[in-house]
């Protein structure tokens, strides 16, 4: 039997993890799942990837995909500030940052605003489960109001909505997905790996232990009866030229990624042009109006420059300057001291 | 009359943001052009405009750069401490004034010298008066000084660099001063200052430049960073000198610069760094040391190379945030939650501030850990004289990094945390590699990397990373050591402390009493230092705290048949070192010991 390779001739084996320790069912692992295949399918040689994450179940699950990329499980809630220097030193590497919601909208807001100001080149993952799951079930910051959790307790506090903030600080690729939603969210993936800024993914990733009793927005039995998808999703990569692909029936929007793949979104019952802004956040407000969620690429924009391109930094990535490069000449030095001693 | 010559202290008040700045550097510098021995230093309040400022300016033949004990010459130009000033001094003080600011000046047994300064600069630029009444009292003072014309321009040329206008009309206002003097006054005093040879070496220099400069030298290609008095100056240098030194061919930077949204960040940001094989630095105070801890022990436990300067403020809390001390040594060592322990390099002067900048990335990169430069306000943010900045004499040292196949097949059992070669640092891979990825991380994990939670395994971990920063006590820079003949008694200080131990030697050995000095050069201590301490009937550990910190550490780490000898005077208040107050500490101490 002859195994399937993908375009750059490895086998799918190639991209995958370690076993998980999650939960059974846990949301998180068929976001790792997809992940596999996404960076399979994507043909990334899995050396240039660099899997990033600070604390949490979420941020455990780099140990179960990507066995062969270097990674860094960094410390709670700082896995932006992390990425963003090994990503000046390192640019040619592919980051995927992989987050929970009390990771990135509690303890690391801060670092989640300032990455995504940045428009740091990253593809940036929340699983987000309304909970803290490693610390056993406390609310997290995105939990609803009136959320009641395993033990009764009711949340009183307003939600963070990451895809909102993001979306403020001019993010430059907004998506929401869900965990069971395999062919969505491989597709945003795969746009956010090909697009060159940040790329947050908000997956809601339920917490089967602590968070998925059906009154909860975001159990897996809420979240099936009550999402609405902008469109069906399609990744075309850019050696598939375009028309080979099957044409949808109804209205399609193509969009042109960095790397020259396409995504095309098919529009299910809604008119959503992802360079809309305002049409965005509109979108989030009517789904929360309606205690829905909506998924779906929310808003795209190509033409920011990256951290590194603000910058002005060599075009070699710094990691591979030659040590003349790094180090002055002496003669620098010694023209430094004379005009010093004047 | 004989006139005491090139000994003497001169006091500025003045008020914060009035411009005063550039006319003490220029008195500063003018000194120093005439090849005399000088030091200046700037005690300043914790904001931008209006609070009052002293500028103290030493003029030292023994070379003593301490801020003398007594003021000589007091020119008042802040009404809001005009009493207190007027009060502070002793008989015989010669005062300087301006005459225009309408306050009483009342010292029968002073020498008083009432100066309309804001009139005379108006004279020469109406618009500028209240910038240039600062460079009328130094024309006053180089008259009653004697200072030498044209190095007193060449000091205000060298203030104002290329900037002509302003040189000319900082020049007349010099100028205007020293003819006002001439006419209204005679000299009384007995101080006066002479040319001397000048060192053709010697030039002046902050600490934090320094360390700017050897960073940038020491191929520094990240530096992300939070802004906080008084390291700023550090990150500031850094960015002013890369369009100089560290552009490639195609005019792009070889070095990445952040600033930072915290200090949290900003050690994120080189721990990223150093992880993906830069030379990442950060520059902070205390307070950002506080914030960063969490990091520190990540990269402790992670073996990631990243360095970061500490230029020590008061503590604790905010603090003095413009005063200095030598508070937060002890936190450095230790920093962060459970077992660690660092290696901190100690300048004490700007030399060393230029040499350890450059050096903290090979011992960074060599040790695969965290490396602190520990430096202070006093020594950061003044200017110190220097004779030179020694290129690198080797190269970089990159530490035992494996970057290609070939070199990896040679490692035998490789395994990321393993110790394959007997001194405790493993060899490590770069994330882009492909060679042996792991998932780094700041939970338990064996020596492949590999999430752990035995205990065997966990046991034998913390011992490598003892036994690998253990393995540097006799490789960092190590003590330098003076009058070690002297076997009675011994000094032990450290960094910013230099600049007045001479004195305080020499009013000890006004007293009688020979010390001999180690001055501590680097954490972990040095086997050296214990030999000092046995060689010696009784050491003094020296310090700008309360808590004596080093003695702390020397306490805990040499033998126990030795700690006895070891006698501690820590004593801060915010203010850079007077050698009196110091050496009547150890006089007290010593008495103490010898009853
Ligand atoms: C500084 C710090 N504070 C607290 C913790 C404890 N802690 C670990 S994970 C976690 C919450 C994780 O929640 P989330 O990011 O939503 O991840 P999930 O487990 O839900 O996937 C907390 C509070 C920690 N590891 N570090
Ligand atoms: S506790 Fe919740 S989030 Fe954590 S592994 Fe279990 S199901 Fe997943
Ligand atoms: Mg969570």
């Amino acid at each position: 039997m002859s195994i399937k390779l993908n375009v750059i001739d490895l086998p799918k084996d190639d991209y995958k993890g370690g076993p998980s320790s999650l939960c059974p069912g846990c949301g998180h692992d068929q976001i790792s799942n997809v992940i596999i295949q996404a960076a399979w399918e994507n043909g990334i040689q899995p050396e240039k990837i660099a899997k990033m994450s600070g604390i949490g179940c979420s941020s455990k699950t780099p140990a179960y995909f990507l066995g062969k990329s270097h990674g860094f499980n960094t410390v709670h809630g700082r896995m932006p500030s992390v990425t963003t220097g090994a990503n000046l030193i390192n640019k040619d590497l592919t980051y995927i940052g992989v987050s929970g919601d009390g990771d990135s909208a509690s303890i690391g807001i801060g670092q989640f605003i300032h990455a995504i100001r940045r428009n740091l080149n990253m593809v940036y993952i929340i699983e987000n489960n309304g909970v803290y799951g490693l610390t056993k079930g406390q609310y997290s910051a995105t939990a609803e109001v009136g959320s009641k959790k395993k033990k009764g307790e009711i949340n009183m506090s307003q939600p963070i909505d990451l895809c909102a903030v993001a979306l403020n600080l001019g993010c430059t690729f907004v998506a929401r997905s869900f965990s069971g939603a395999k062919k969505q969210l491989k597709a945003l993936i795969k746009a956010g790996l090909s697009h060159k800024g940040m790329a947050v993914i908000d997956v809601i990733s339920p917490c089967v232990t602590f968070n998925n009793n059906d009154e909860s927005l975001r159990s897996f039995g809420y979240v099936r009866g009550n999402s609405n998808e902008l469109h069906v999703i399609d990744y075309i990569p850019q050696r598939e030229p375009v028309q080979e692909v099957e044409i949808p029936a109804g209205n399609y929007r193509d969009i042109t990624l960095h790397d020259g793949s396409t995504i095309r979104l098919e529009t299910i019952d809604d008119t959503h042009d992802p360079s809309d802004l305002v049409a965005a956040l509109a979108a989030l407000h009517r789904a929360e109006e309606g205690q829905k969620h909506v998924t779906g690429l929310l808003y795209f924009n190509p033409n920011v420059e990256t951290t590194e391109e603000q910058l002005n930094l060599s075009d070699t990535a710094l990691l591979n300057l030659k040590e003349n490069q790094l180090r002055p000449s002496k003669e620098s030095l010694i023209e430094i001291i004379k005009n010093k001693r004047g | 009359m004989g006139y005491i010559v090139n000994d003497c202290v001169i006091n500025i008040a003045t008020a914060n943001g009035t411009g005063s700045q550039s006319a003490n550097l220029i008195i500063l510098q003018a000194l120093f052009e005439m090849g005399v021995d000088v030091s200046g230093k700037n005690f300043f309040p914790s904001n931008i405009s209006g609070l009052p400022t002293w500028y103290v300016i030493r003029v030292s033949e023994k070379g003593y750069q301490a801020p003398g004990d007594q003021v000589n010459f007091q020119i008042l130009m802040n009404k809001a401490t005009w009493e207190k000033d007027i009060q502070s001094v002793k008989p015989g003080t010669v005062i300087i004034y301006n005459s225009d600011v309408k306050m009483p000046v009342e010292r029968e047994d002073c020498i008083v010298y009432p100066v309309p300064m804001t009139k005379l600069a108006k004279k020469i630029h109406p618009k500028l008066a209240k910038m240039i009444a600062n460079i009328i009292y130094v024309g006053i003072l180089a008259e009653l000084l004697n200072f030498d014309s044209e190095k007193l321009e060449l000091a205000i040329s060298k203030q104002f660099l290329g900037k002509e206008k302003a040189i000319q009309l900082n020049v007349d206002a010099a100028n205007a001063g020293r003819e006002f003097f001439k006419e209204n006054f005679t000299k009384e005093d007995s101080y006066t200052i002479e040319k001397r040879e000048k060192d053709e070496d010697a030039f002046l220099v902050e600490g934090n430049e320094a360390v700017a400069l050897g960073a940038i030298y020491g191929g520094v290609n990240l530096l992300a960073w939070y802004p906080i008095t008084p390291s700023s100056s550090v990150a500031e240098s850094i960015i002013e000198w890369i369009p100089k030194l560290r552009l490639d061919e195609n005019g792009k930077s070889t070095c990445a610069v952040i600033q930072a949204e915290d200090e949290i960040a900003a050690v994120g940001m080189i721990v990223g760094g150093g992880w993906a094989g830069g030379r990442a630095m950060t520059a902070t105070s205390g307070p950002g040391i506080s914030l960063m801890s969490e990091f520190i022990g990540l990269s402790y436990f992670a073996e990631i190379p990243c360095v970061i300067w500490d230029v020590n403020r008061t503590g604790p809390s905010t603090g003095l945030p413009t005063r200095t001390q030598q508070g937060d040594l002890s936190m450095l060592y230790e920093a962060s939650h459970g077992d660690t322990q660092h290696i901190v390099l100690i300048p004490g002067t700007v030399e060393e501030c230029f040499e350890h900048g450059w050096k903290a990335f090979d011992i960074a990169e060599q040790y695969q850990t965290i490396v602190f430069g520990f430096s202070d306000l006093d020594l950061g943010m003044n200017k110190w004289k220097a004779t030179n900045f020694e290129y690198p004499p080797e190269k970089m040292n990159r530490g035992k990094v494996v970057i290609s196949q070939e070199q990896f097949d040679k490692i035998q059992n490789f395994g990321r945390y393993r110790d394959i070669d007997g001194d405790g640092i493993p060899y490590r891979t770069l994330p882009g590699s492909g060679l042996a990825p792991i998932l780094y991380r700041g939970t338990g994990h064996d020596e492949d990397g590999v999430y752990s939670e035995d205990p065997e395994v966990y046991n034998k971990m913390m011992a490598r990373l003892r036994r690998k920063i253990d393995g540097s006590r006799t490789k960092l820079p190590q003590p330098v050591f003076k009058n070690n003949d002297a076997k009675e008694i011994g000094i032990i200080y450290y960094g910013s402390m230099q600049n007045t131990i001479q004195e305080i030697d020499d009013i000890l050995e006004a007293t009688g009493i020979k010390i001999s000095q180690c001055r501590v050069r680097s954490l972990p201590l040095s086997p050296e230092v214990e030999n000092f301490v046995s060689e010696h009937d009784l050491t003094i550990v020296l310090e700008i705290n309360r808590d004596a910190q080093i003695y702390g550490i020397l306490r805990k780490e040499i033998p126990i048949t030795l700690v006895q000898k070891l006698h501690s005077v820590a004593y801060s208040d915010g203010l850079p070192p007077k050698a009196n107050v110091y050496a009547e500490k150890i006089l007290k101490k010593i008495n103490e010991v010898r009853e």
